[in-house]
This record gives structure tokens, sequence and C-alpha cells, in this order.
């Protein structure tokens, strides 16, 4: 009879899987100069023909050189491309920056421009970039540094749509395999990426920029908001930027001495409805819970002051910000008055009986459920019950797609080009045609948003983004809250970041250290 | 026992065959699209037509179904659809961290109750015994998503004695393994203890006693391997418990395993790879539940499981 022994049989299984998995993936120290940033999500493509979420995006940014680049005022630069010349309103010629090389040592030329375009207008590749270049008929290299883009029609917005990363010609499209021979011509090469894990960057030596100060980058994704902090703290992380809880800044400045800077943001927080809805449609009430929304006690208590409170998508920083546009500050005598006037009587008086009730839909994160909370509270004063559903993101958003709903708050992050409007605002845009979920109709917005797009002059533009934003502003199809801030939270000795409006992270290759042994 | 065996084993098919079954259907049901998810909210009608065409997702879902179950008949798990790559080498890739944590849980959640557990028996109503009663309440009442903060707050901000988050070394482990085996470690200090004052009453304990010897090991030669056939059916259900469990461990320590792969598959409804997770976590636990009975008979060999 075989002798068991329970313990000893557990403490072999777990010899058997635990120790080899132990003492193969040793964690590596921090190498010399490196700066390590704590993110909250992992980016998923890093590859800019399939980059969506934000972390991708910033991080792909670092590895990759796009024509053109929006600098910390949102202005459009020069990047791989010198200059521009638009020959007529559908044909622009993009030269090349001389002597840049891709990491791989390998030259850059106009066919590696057009071979990423096309990859991306391939439908083969499945590229979720696609339908975003869908104005573009063709792009050809013109020589080796000229490469020619031919519109199908007027588009303003195409400048914009030159800050996609440019990668050599032949390669391979996405697969997980390709994840790590991503090649671009940054400021900085791909090392690693372990997902889930950390994605080490080195400096680039050889960057027609001038190399970074700093020796490389790691990027360790921590999903827990105390725990990216408590590393922080602990010193294993030296760079945060907005994965931060509010109610956490106090502590992190006093504690865990970090230096913190404040800049304004452009992530536009907002409530959208449905106006199809029966109570919904009548503009006075879209009004009255415009006047019941405290924003300045919600930026104040919850988000500790980290935003200021909004008139429009466009934040001030935007070139068509257009500030006379209608605001609505709290005012909860005048909600009632809007809502007597639409014939939403209060039932009781003072009493517990609410005029009408509205669902209200969000995500089960905390700071939303907390958000939903207090509005539910402040509109309750004016006599509107709030029925808050919390959801799980997929569920939330499949929802708001398909237009069930009747309020819900989300957030547009990294707003550029004012055309934006048109894919939110055109009556075309209506599901499951577009995202004009609240299916907003005005013939005046649809005509503003068709001249928009066609008129390449800036000042022009600037003119008809005013009137839509005014527009928009009386009509509300959706309730502005606010912007947010962007918080960058620091070690001390780390010097020369500069926060961009977006969350871009392109300026860490400018950042110098000034500590050397990272547990100091 | 070997009749018996196989007859478990053919009774393991249905299980897993109803428990993929049962996923998949619900995590079609649930609402969101991968297609969207995958191409952007801004693709054109027409090519997320395509691409749900070429990903089969336009088909019936019972036609659905059946390829996933062909494919799976050959040992063909698929493709991520959000990550691209083979659902086979992503689970593989995270499986390892989630088994190193839970089977460590394990040890240590019965390295912690054997002693306490014999020792509240041993010294029943003493002031052990009540100590052993707090650490269970403790133990038990403390849900994951705040020991794991409070023992890093203790452990690796206040006395810096070990990292505080991240896989590598061995004391990367032991935070992690800790939080997750702390519940069931309160279990089963309570489980060891009442069990043993049920056999100390036996005959067979009292004879052991009349033979003279020692009481020590009166209690864990007879009482203890006797008292063991209920401690195992806990482990072995518990087991379950430690794999749900590692879902909220691993976002708290950032430990890269199959729980938060899991989670990032539900929330893109990347379909192939949620039943990828769902499969190798099914498995698991039932090649435990499996291990608990042959356990059984070899813990007391009395146990017959028929001709």
């Amino acid at each position: 009879m075989l002798k068991f022994r329970p313990r000893s049989f557990l403490i072999f299984c777990w010899l058997g899987i635990a120790l080899p998995g132990c003492l193969s993936s040793s964690q590596p120290d921090r190498p010399p100069g490196y700066l390590v940033v704590g993110l909250e999500s992992n980016p998923t493509h890093l590859d800019p023909r399939y980059a969506t979420d934000a972390n991708s995006i910033r991080i792909g940014a670092l590895l990759f050189n796009s024509l053109t680049r929006t600098d910390q005022n949102g202005n459009l630069q020069p990047d791989l491309a010198e200059r521009w010349e638009t020959i007529d309103d559908r044909t622009y010629i993009f030269h090349l920056r001389k002597g840049v090389t891709f990491h791989n040592g390998k030259p850059l030329t106009a066919a590696d421009v057009a071979y990423t375009y096309r990859s991306i207008l391939d439908p083969k590749n499945r590229s979720p970039k696609r339908a975003t270049l869908q104005f573009l008929e063709s792009v050809d290299p013109v020589g080796p540094d000229r490469v020619r883009f031919r519109l199908a029609e007027p588009y303003a917005p195409f400048l914009e749509s030159t800050n996609l990363g440019i990668v050599p010609d032949g390669s391979r499209t996405n697969d997980g395999s390709s994840r790590q021979s991503l090649i671009g011509t940054g400021p900085f090469a791909l090392e690693e990426f372990l997902p889930g894990e950390r994605i080490m960057l080195k400096a680039n030596a050889n960057y027609w920029g001038g190399s970074p100060a700093v020796s490389g980058l790691i990027f360790k994704i921590i999903p827990d908001a105390m725990v990216r902090v408590l590393e922080f703290k602990k010193r294993n992380v030296d760079f945060l930027q907005n994965d931060i809880e509010p109610d956490m800044l106090p502590w992190l400045r006093d504690k865990a001495r970090a230096s913190i800077q404040i800049a304004q943001g452009t992530t536009f927080q907002y409530i959208g409805m449905n106006l199809e809805h029966p109570i919904l449609k009548h503009r006075e009430v879209r009004e009255a819970l415009a006047y019941g929304i405290d924003r300045e006690a919600i930026i104040r208590h919850l988000l500790k002051g980290l935003a200021i409170p909004a008139t429009g998508m466009l934040s001030p920083i935007h070139w068509a910000y257009e500030s006379s546009v209608p605001k609505f500050s709290h005012d909860p005598e005048r909600a009632k008055r809007l809502l007597d006037q639409a014939g939403f009587h209060d039932p009781d008086g003072e009493g517990p009986l609410p005029r009408f009730k509205l669902s209200y839909k969000t995500t089960n994160l905390d700071l939303r459920r907390r958000m939903a909370e207090a509005l539910k509270q402040q509109l309750s004063e004016v006599g509107i019950e709030l029925e808050v559903h919390t959801f799980e993101w997929g569920t939330f958003y499949a929802d708001i797609k398909r237009g069930n709903f009747d309020l819900y708050s989300l957030s547009w992050v990294g707003i550029t080009d004012p055309d934006i409007y048109f894919a939110l605002f055109h009556s075309r845009n209506i599901p499951p045609n577009g995202d004009n979920r609240g299916h907003y109709r005005n013939p005046e917005v649809d005509q503003l948003l068709e001249q928009g797009r066609r008129s390449l002059g800036v000042d022009e533009r600037r003119v008809i983004y005013s009137e839509v934003q005014k527009i928009l502003a009386r009509d509300l199809p959706y309730i502005p809250l606010w912007w947010a801030k962007n918080v960058v939270l620091t070690r001390q000795g780390i010097r020369g970041f500069i926060p961009y409006p977006d969350g871009d992270l392109i300026s860490l290759k400018n950042v110098s250290l000034s500590f050397s042994n990272p547990e100091a | 026992m070997n009749r018996y065996l196989a007859r478990r084993l053919l009774l393991f098919l249905p299980t897993l065959f109803g428990t993929l079954t049962l996923v998949f259907f619900l995590i079609h049901l649930v609402p969101g699209d991968p297609v969207e998810v995958m191409l952007g909210e801004t693709a054109s009608g027409t090519d997320k037509e395509t691409l749900r065409h070429e990903l089969g997702l336009d088909l019936p879902l019972w036609t659905q179904y059946t390829r996933f179950l062909s494919g799976l008949a050959l040992g063909d798990l698929g493709r991520s659809l959000y990550e691209q790559d083979s659902v086979s080498r992503l689970v593989r890739a995270r499986f390892p961290a989630t088994l190193e944590l839970t089977l460590t849980a394990m040890l240590l959640a019965l390295l912690i109750a054997f002693p306490l557990g014999i020792i509240a028996a041993l010294k029943r109503h003493s002031w052990t015994d009540r100590l052993s009663l707090l650490f269970s309440l403790l133990g038990l009442s403390m849900p994951n998503f705040w020991l794991g903060p409070l023992l890093i707050i203790v452990f690796s901000i206040e006395l810096g004695w070990l990292p505080v988050s991240g896989r590598g070394t061995l004391a990367h482990l032991i935070l992690p393994s800790a939080t997750l085996g702390m519940a069931m470690a309160a279990i089963l200090i309570r489980m060891i203890r009442s069990a043993l004052l049920d056999v100390l009453h036996e005959d067979y304990i009292q004879t052991a006693r009349a033979k003279g010897l020692s009481e020590q090991k009166v209690w864990l030669k007879h009482a203890l391997r006797n008292s063991l056939l209920s401690v195992v059916t806990i482990i072995g259900l518990q087991f379950g418990t430690l794999l749900a469990g590692s879902i909220i461990t691993e976002t708290i320590f950032t430990w890269p395993g199959l729980g938060r792969l899991t989670i990032q598959a539900i929330q893109t409804r990347d379909y192939p790879l949620v039943q990828g997770c769902i499969l190798v976590i099914a498995t698991s636990y039932l090649l435990v539940n499996l291990m608990t009975d042959i356990v059984y008979r070899l813990v007391d060999p009395r146990i017959t499981y028929g001709k």
C-alpha cells in the first residue's frame, strides 16, 4: 500500500510548478538610467496601424514618428515631413526629412510612408484605422523623399490624419508574434513587450532629433490604483500621469515627496441624452438638467479641483474654441421654472414625489458611481429622479451604441480636429450609421458641418465651428460637464517633462534623471 | 479503483462539455460586439459586415457552436479576436502564473491551518484556541481587495521586506499567496479543529490510549488521519474559490495570470479567448476534484469505489 502524505504531495506539486517559474523569470532590476512609468492598463497594439487605446497610441508615439505631430499647444508641426505643399484642394505633397533611419538602420524613404497608409487601407489587414482614412484616393511615392496624397474630395481634417506612425515597407501586419519586432524611427526602440506586465524601450542613440537623455523607459502595468501609488512611494515607479485617484494627491505630496504638475487637458466629460425620449425631447427639460447640476461642487469634492467646468466639447486651448455660448451655472430655481414651463409640474410641491424619472447609465468604476450619486442628489432637488444603473464597460458601451439609454455619461479624449462634430451631430450619423447616439437633428448644423470639412482655410473654419458651438450650446444634445486637468506625478530628481493637453508622453524623450540608484 | 477512475474520467468530459456550452451561449448573449472592438467604432457598416462574415460571427449561433466544438475536438482553440494571436499560446503563457499562485496559496493555507487547527483542538478553550478562532474570523471577514493593500502597506512600505507587486522571485510570491490563501486557511482551521474533536470520542482513540501510546502519537497518527477526510473535501472545493479569488489578487499584485486575461477577454467580448480561459479553469477545477477523490482512497483505505 502506497503511503500517502498529503503535505509532501502538495509540496512536490508546488516545487514542480512554482519553483521553475520563480527561477526562470527573474524580475530584472531596473537598468541604470531607465525611467519607470506606471500605467493602469495594458497597451494592446503598439503598431500604429492598429493602436486605438490611449496607452498604445502614447507609447507608440515614442517608437514611431509620423509625418506631422501636434505640439503642446495643439498646433501641427513637421515631424518626418520637413514641409508639405498643397498642390490643389485634393492633392498634397510631403517632403521627407533627410538622414532618418529606422531602428534597424534602414533609411526612411517615401516607399515606407506609402506602404504604411496602403496597408491600413487594405481591407485584408483589418486595421481599425481604415475607416478614418476613407477620404484617401491614393498615396504614392514621388522619388525617394517625396510622397503624394490624393484625396477623393476636399477634406480639411486631412492634415490631422498625417500624425500616423510610419512603419518600414513590408512590415508584417497584425499578429501576436509581430509584437516583439516593431521597428520605427522614434526616439526609443522596443526592447521587450510582456503583455500585462511591462514594456521596455531603450533609447535610440541614432535618433535624428538627438538621443534621449534617459537610457530607456519601462512601462509597468499596475491595474490597481492604490498599488500604483504604493509602488511610487516605494520608488519602484518614477512617473505617473493621470492614473491617480484625486483623493490620494495630498498624501502623495506629503508622504511620498512627489513633484506634482497640474496642467489643463482636453478630455471632455459630458452627459449624453436620448433626444427621442418623450421627456428629453423638450429643450426646456435639457436646460433644466443643465441648470440643476452643480458642476463646481462635483469638481471641488469628487475631483479635488482637477477639472474646470466645460461650456462645450472644444476646450479653451483649441484654435476653434468659442467662448460666447450660453453657459449653465447651478441654478435650481431656474431649473424648476423651466420644468414647469415644459409642463412637468411637481405633483406634491416640496414633497417626496418627483416630477418624472429618468434612467442614468454609467460604468462600475468607483469615481463614476460616486459621480452618479452626486448627480442623483442634485437633480432630486429640482424634482427629477435619476435611476442609476451601473454596468461593466462592455455592456454599458453596447447599450450606448444601440441608443438604449435616457441619460449616460462618458468622456471624449484627445479631441483634435473640430470635424468630430460631424461624426457626433450630423443627422447622417444617427445609429446604426454613426455616433450621433442621441439622434440629434438640425439641418442648419448639418449644413455647417458639411461646409466645415470642405473649407480649407483656418479662419473660415473657425467662423463655421463658432456657429456650430453656439447652436449646440442652445440645443443641448450633450450637457457639458468639465474639461479634466492632467496630473503628472514625478519623483524628485526628474526634470524636463512637459505635460501635453491630450496626455501625449512624447516629452519623455527630453526627461533627465538626477538620481542614479533607484532605491536611494 | 481503476474502473472508478475510468468512470470518473468519462464523467469529466460531459461536465466540461456542459460548462463550455453554458459559457459559449452566455458570452454570446451578453451585449457587446467584438467586431466593433477590432475595427473601431468609426468603421463602415460594410467593413464590419465583411469582418463579421470572415470570422463567422454572422452565422447562426448553433452553427458557430458546432464549429467551436469541432475545432476543440481537433485541439484548436482558435485565435483571439482582439490579441490576434493563438488562444492556446495566450493561455499557455498565463496559466503557469495562476497555477503558481493558487498552489502556493493552498500550500500556505495548509501550513497555517494544520498547526493552528491541531493546537486549537488540543488546547480547547485555551487562549491559543481563542487566538485561532480570532484568526479564522479575521481571515474570513477580510476581503482580498482590502487584505492585499493592507499587507503591501505593512510588509512592503513600512517594513520594506517584500516587493509591492509583480512576479519573478520567491519574494514576489509571498504577499499575493498570503492574500489569496488567508480565507482558505481560516476555513481549514475551524474544519480541522472540529473534525479532530469529533474523532476524539471514537473508540479507537480510547483503544490507542489504552495501548499506552503517547498523547502526541494518538493525536497525530490516529485522530488526525481519521479527521482528514472532511478536510480533504474542503480543500478540493476551496480550490475553485482560490481560482476565482485569483482574479482579484492578480489585479492587486499585478500578477500576470489567467484571471486578468479572462477579465480582459470578457471586457473585449473576445469569445474564443473567453472559451479558452474557461476551458483551462474548468479543467483544473475538475482535475483537483478528481484528485480529491483519489486522495480519499489513500487517506482511508476502507473507502472502495465499487467493483
